[in-house]
């Protein structure tokens, strides 16, 4: 008893320093003067800070950041929500189909589906190439799967076909049903797949880099520019990322566990 | 004023008819636009030359220059792959035997919420705790360790603790449900029969999770063999993966054939695909029979 004991909580205690010492360890430098010479900090200091968040870059990109999340994460909502009802509803032969198009980019490397589509973009006369609009685009492929399994797991626990049919019988129309009565009933799924777009696509840095590349600088490329240049700042912008990460990813732990409750919430009535 | 509608079923019943069909039309044109259509068109220029068709770019592709990258991400990813799978196991047993709900359920939320750290901060955490200046590195200097020159965080090496960061959470997640699998019975059973809990384990429980262990390290492999954030933040160009030789084409940094670029893409993507395609297979069939 003892003993199982004792290796359990050097296992996890292990564990625990190899995930958390990488951030702590990130979150110090970024606030001490000088820690390449001693143990400890030799002295604590704000000046990565203000001088990081003082660039006119650092607004710029991280607003650029949130277009590119919040684009694709409405691209995908507007995408996603009515095919999986359709899908589900009148056509669900079709699912293999669907699922191979969602599934696509977990077996396609980053690099490998940015070369795929500048490639083909440069021969056809689309002028999307080194546009946002391309970057959007390969996101969207990129974040699909995590779009699509909440939702298709949320309308798996609701009784859609009784409550299209509830809905027609009062004359409600294609449209209406989608917006007013499936969508309201998914939302916890809606909520989960958004959050983890979201949190894809604000950490993207492949597709960003070779597709759009300066043009259009996001969060991670800016961070990435300051790891060659500044070493100080670029701890500031890592602790930004991480702490965004972290609050994104407890927001996703949190709507999922209450997307379960409230899914069998709406069955049971 | 009351509207009285009468509507017959036929209208949500499933069918396979083309009207039926027509409302995915904008998805499957997504699915065209954005990935099919631009990978045909990448396979086919990786086949062509100056319009016929050659295998020379496969050729010149796994010529000894193109053939060590391969190498070195296949090596890579399985090291990784390897140590994700045996200590990811080991860490999820123990956090399911943990008897304190509350240290289980926040242990697998940070293992939830750290496998999708990656990319150029956690490149950087690492710089920092384990460059020529890191903290580690000093704190084992003041023991009398010297990690610096034999080891660099710049290199192989320290790419592979790197990508050990997103992978152990990552086998942690897909082992957890195969271990609250294995019945408290079975453990019995053997001991019962005069197993010890070593024979026990090597078996009874490993043969179990076999399928959900090789599923695991196919999907850690693709895992890794497809990253470029992370090595590309952590060492730029001086380490020679795939996933950075194509990047290097892209960016024309590189001056080379467009369509060698094409053909390497191709093969790296039939690795990748192959790995995820076997992860799918044998998790759907380790499903089936749960279920």
């Amino acid at each position: 008893m003892k003993t199982r004991d004792i290796w359990r909580i050097a296992v996890i205690t292990l564990f625990l320093l190899f995930m958390i010492v990488p951030l702590i360890a990130t979150l110090i430098f970024s606030f001490s003067t000088r820690w390449d010479r001693t143990l400890w900090p030799e002295g604590l200091t704000l000046d990565w800070w203000k001088a990081v968040t003082s660039h006119k870059a650092f607004l710029l990109t991280l607003k650029n950041s949130f277009i590119a999340s919040f684009a694709t994460m409405l691209g995908l909502l507007a995408l996603v929500t009515p095919t999986t009802y359709w899908m589900k509803l009148r056509v669900p032969k079709s699912k293999p189909i669907i699922e191979l198009i969602t599934t696509f980019s977990f077996g396609v490397p980053g690099v490998v589906l940015a070369l795929a589509l500048i490639r083909f973009y440069s021969k056809i006369p689309l002028p999307i190439i080194n546009h946002p609009a391309i970057l959007v685009a390969a996101c969207m492929v990129l974040s699909l799967p995590f779009m699509y399994r909440p939702i298709v797991n949320a309308l798996e626990a609701i009784d859609f076909r009784v409550l299209t049919e509830a809905a027609q019988s009062m004359g409600a129309n294609g449209w209406a049903i989608l917006t007013r009565v499936i969508i309201p009933n998914i939302m916890p799924g809606i909520i989960s797949g958004c959050l983890l777009v979201f949190s894809t696509v604000f950490t993207e840095y492949t597709l960003t880099n070779l597709l759009v590349g300066t043009r259009f600088k996001t969060f991670p490329i800016y961070l990435v520019e300051f790891t060659r240049q500044d070493g100080r700042q670029a701890s500031a912008l890592a602790v930004i990322s991480f702490i965004i990460a972290w609050i994104t990813s407890l927001l996703i732990i949190w709507a999922t566990s209450k997307g379960g409750r409230e899914a069998t919430h709406i069955v049971g009535r | 004023m009351t509207r009285i509608t009468t509507i017959t079923p036929r209208a949500n019943k499933p069918t396979n008819s083309w009207s039926a069909w027509l409302g995915l039309a904008p998805f499957i044109l997504f699915g065209l636009a954005f990935e099919l259509l631009p990978l045909l068109s990448t396979i086919r220029s990786s086949l062509t030359n100056k319009g016929s068709l050659t295998l020379d770019f496969y050729r010149q592709a796994v010529e000894p220059l193109f053939l060590r990258s391969f190498i070195n991400t296949i090596q890579l990813s399985a090291t990784t792959a390897f140590l994700g799978v045996v200590f990811g196991t080991l860490v999820a047993y123990a956090i399911i035997t943990t008897r304190n709900r509350f240290v289980r359920n926040a242990l697998t939320a940070l293992s939830d919420v750290t496998t999708n750290f990656g990319g150029a901060p956690l490149a950087f955490a690492f710089i920092v705790i384990l460059g020529s200046t890191g903290i580690i590195t000093m704190l084992l200097k003041q023991i009398g360790i010297h990690l610096y020159p034999n080891f660099r965080i710049y290199s192989i090496s320290g790419l592979t603790i790197a990508y050990l960061y997103f992978q152990l959470p990552l086998m942690i997640l897909l082992i957890i449900p195969s271990l609250l699998g294995l019945k408290r019975e079975w453990h019995e059973a053997a001991l019962n029969l005069g197993a010890s809990t070593f024979q026990y384990w090597i078996r009874v429980a490993l043969p179990i999770l076999f399928p959900a262990l090789v599923s695991g390290f196919l999907l850690l492999f693709a895992n890794s063999f497809g990253a470029y954030a992370t090595a590309w933040t952590l060492t730029g160009s001086d380490v020679d993966l795939i996933t950075i030789r194509i990047a290097a084409l892209i960016r024309g940094e590189v001056q080379l054939a467009p369509e060698l670029a094409d053909a390497l893409s191709i093969i790296s993507l039939l690795i990748m695909s192959a790995c995820v395609i076997g992860y799918l297979w044998l998790s759907n069939r380790a499903k089936k029979v749960n279920a």
